[in-house]
């Protein structure tokens, strides 16, 4: 099972994605509630996934995206997206990133989205 | 989801909305202060967003519906097709306020709603929750009286031999009942927003109503204060808010003529000293004309020809009951009506409340008050044959007194404490005792506040306790100078004195 850092600045959807991931069998290898911190935290976990939130303070989760594809360009990103931003998640695929899960979230569309990003 | 499941994610909502929208508020005031700056759109637009999403999670719909429509017409402003001037930073801010109420509205709803209150068992996790009666709670606070009371005979018996088996064991039971009663206050605590979010609405209504323009700014709304003191706060909050906005900030054509922004500033901010906690209430308005008021005062006999008015007298003045209702003095004050209630309902939690004014520039307003209700160490002392209870917090020495030792000076009774003139207060002529008469030894009680010291005469003095204060419904005829009634170690009530408002 994976070991995932979510990126998310809400402690409310933090928990609620840890609670379906760790549901799924998966592990939390972290958190951040920043593009910034999400950077920093994938630089030392090195995780196999990481969800990312698109709005968020001190860097956005797009930039986010970009900064990581930087240092690994076989990061595994899955965006969190809210409903009405479509560009945005564009934008965030055309960044680097996997696929995308919108809110609220179902827990069988993130458990199936991860199971997809892992599977490559 | 379970049912624990959800309940865990509704505490989180509530929490985090509420520290969210508290940052989208002051985002809002900064907004509305420079209305061309892009960093408060920003932080809102930030808010909105995560709020709307926490809201959808939950099935929240209103709430996440107003939430969308709101981040939406802000989209527009970001996108620069709309112009953020005053009239719509004002909508805005109304949205804002709006988003919070239907927050609120959710998370009640939620705590309301049968059946989501789960047994314990089902998810060992997490924070869980239980509603309680605050009746439950007062009532195991009276029990904990009792447990106060009878371990203080319990303390008396121990004290005889302080080896004894009986010894240790009162010690033993002091140190659990210090635990218990600290755990059994902190169970009343709540947080200051639960008050502070229905100002600013109420705020911007009533200067909308008289066509004035306010911002408020609110801060330390995380603070938490036992839920008795929280209700006491309600009125004279809004009470101090109401008078700032009717009479102390002036109209938008006044201000600028004064050369102050058009916009008056209303902050109510909360900080932490000690174990208390301080309320500011300031208004940057017309400031309160202590001149004008000097000179009614001395009309009415109420200060003494060729006296000035420091804040805390100028303060004393307005809060006296027959001297505010009036209304030339309403006028002239900026301040007023009522205030004298302001201040007997904050004695009656323990608080009290301080003044600072500048003409032309603003008034303050300070609330001191206690973070928790309950214990408080004391002095029983003896009237004839009522007894009283003298918090230890004022009380700096006791000295003997005999009618030889008090001499008049300036038309006042004074007595030489270490060199120093103290006023003497006799305690049966502030209390209106009509007993047998005094015995000729008496202590003088010498106790200090304000920055000022005073000593009260008693009968005698019968030791000392921890006692538990209830807060008086207050019928009417009761001085101000009593705070709260305590159970005292054979089982019967005496009233606590207010010493700082004797001073």
């Amino acid at each position: 099972m994976a070991r995932i850092l979510i990126c998310d600045d809400a402690i409310f959807m933090r928990t609620m994605i840890a609670d379906i991931l760790t549901t799924a069998g998966h592990s939390i290898a972290g958190e951040a509630e920043s593009g910034l911190q999400a950077v920093e935290r994938y630089k030392a976990i090195k995780p196999d996934l990481v969800t990312m939130d698109i709005v968020m303070p001190d860097m956005g989760g797009i930039d986010a995206v970009r900064a990581i594809i930087a240092i690994d360009p076989d990061a595994k990103i899955l965006m969190c997206s809210a409903m009405g931003q479509q560009a945005l998640v564009v934008e965030a695929i055309q960044a680097g990133a996997k696929d995308f899960v919108v809110k609220p979230f179902q827990a069988t569309r993130v458990v199936d989205a991860v199971a997809r990003v892992i599977a490559g | 989801m379970t049912d624990a499941r959800r309940a865990r994610y509704v505490a989180l909502f509530a929490a985090e909305s509420r520290t969210l929208l508290g940052g989208a508020r002051r985002a809002m005031q900064e907004w509305l202060d420079a209305p061309e700056r892009q960093g408060p759109a920003e932080e809102v637009f930030r808010v909105l967003h995560t709020v709307k999403g926490m809201a959808a999670s939950l099935g929240f719909d209103e709430t996440a519906e107003l939430t969308h429509a709101t981040e939406t017409q802000l989209g527009e402003v970001r996108a620069g097709t709309q112009v953020a001037d005053r009239p719509w930073l004002r909508r805005l801010e109304e949205a804002v306020d709006a988003i919070t109420a239907a927050c609120e509205r959710a998370v009640a709803m939620e705590a309301g709603a049968p059946g989501e209150w789960v047994a314990a068992t089902q998810e060992p996790h997490g924070p869980r929750y239980v509603r309680v009666d605050l009746d439950r709670l007062d009532g195991l606070l009276g029990d904990l009286g009792g447990l106060v009371t009878a371990r203080q005979e319990l303390d008396r018996h121990a004290a005889m031999d302080s080896l004894s088996p009986l010894a240790r064991a009162a010690q033993g039971v002091e140190r659990r009942l210090d635990q218990l009663r600290d755990r059994i206050l902190d169970v009343r605590l709540a947080p200051l927003s639960e008050v502070f979010e229905r100002l600013p609405p109420m705020v911007r209504d009533l200067a909308r109503h008289l066509g004035k323009e306010v911002v408020i700014e609110v801060s330390g709304e995380e603070i938490e204060v036992d839920r008795t003191i929280l209700e006491q706060l309600i009125e004279p909050l809004i009470h101090l808010l109401r008078n700032a906005v009717d009479h102390a900030i002036e109209t938008p054509d006044l201000r600028q003529a004064a050369g102050k922004r058009a916009s008056g500033k209303i902050a109510v901010r909360a900080r932490r000293d000690g174990d208390s906690v301080v309320l500011d209430v300031s208004d940057d308005g017309k400031g309160i004309d202590r001149e004008r008021i000097a000179e009614v005062a001395r009309e009415r006999g109420l200060l003494e020809a060729g006296a000035t008015l420091g804040d805390d007298g100028l303060l004393a003045i307005l809060s006296h009951a027959g001297f505010t209702t009036a209304a030339s003095v309403t006028d002239v004050s900026g301040r007023g009506v009522g205030l004298d209630a302001v201040v007997a309902r904050l004695h009656g939690v323990g608080a009290s409340l301080a003044l600072t004014t500048v003409l032309g520039h603003g008034t303050s307003f300070s609330i001191r008050l206690p973070t928790r209700i309950g214990i408080v160490r004391a002095m029983v002392t003896a009237i004839g044959v009522e007894r009283y209870v003298l918090p230890l917090t004022h009380i700096t020495e006791l000295v003997a007194w005999e009618p030889g030792t008090t001499r008049e000076e300036g038309g006042r009774s004074v007595l030489d404490v270490r060199g120093e003139v103290v006023p003497v207060v006799d305690l049966r002529r502030l209390l209106g005792y009509r007993g047998p008469a005094a015995p000729v030894r008496r202590p003088a009680i010498v106790i200090e506040a304000n920055g000022q010291r005073v000593a009260l005469l008693a009968d005698a003095v019968l030791g000392h306790v921890d006692a538990v204060v209830q807060p008086l419904e207050r019928p009417r005829g009761i001085p101000r100078w009593v705070t709260g009634a305590a159970v005292l170690d054979d089982g019967l009530p005496a009233l606590m004195l207010d010493l700082a408002s004797v001073v």
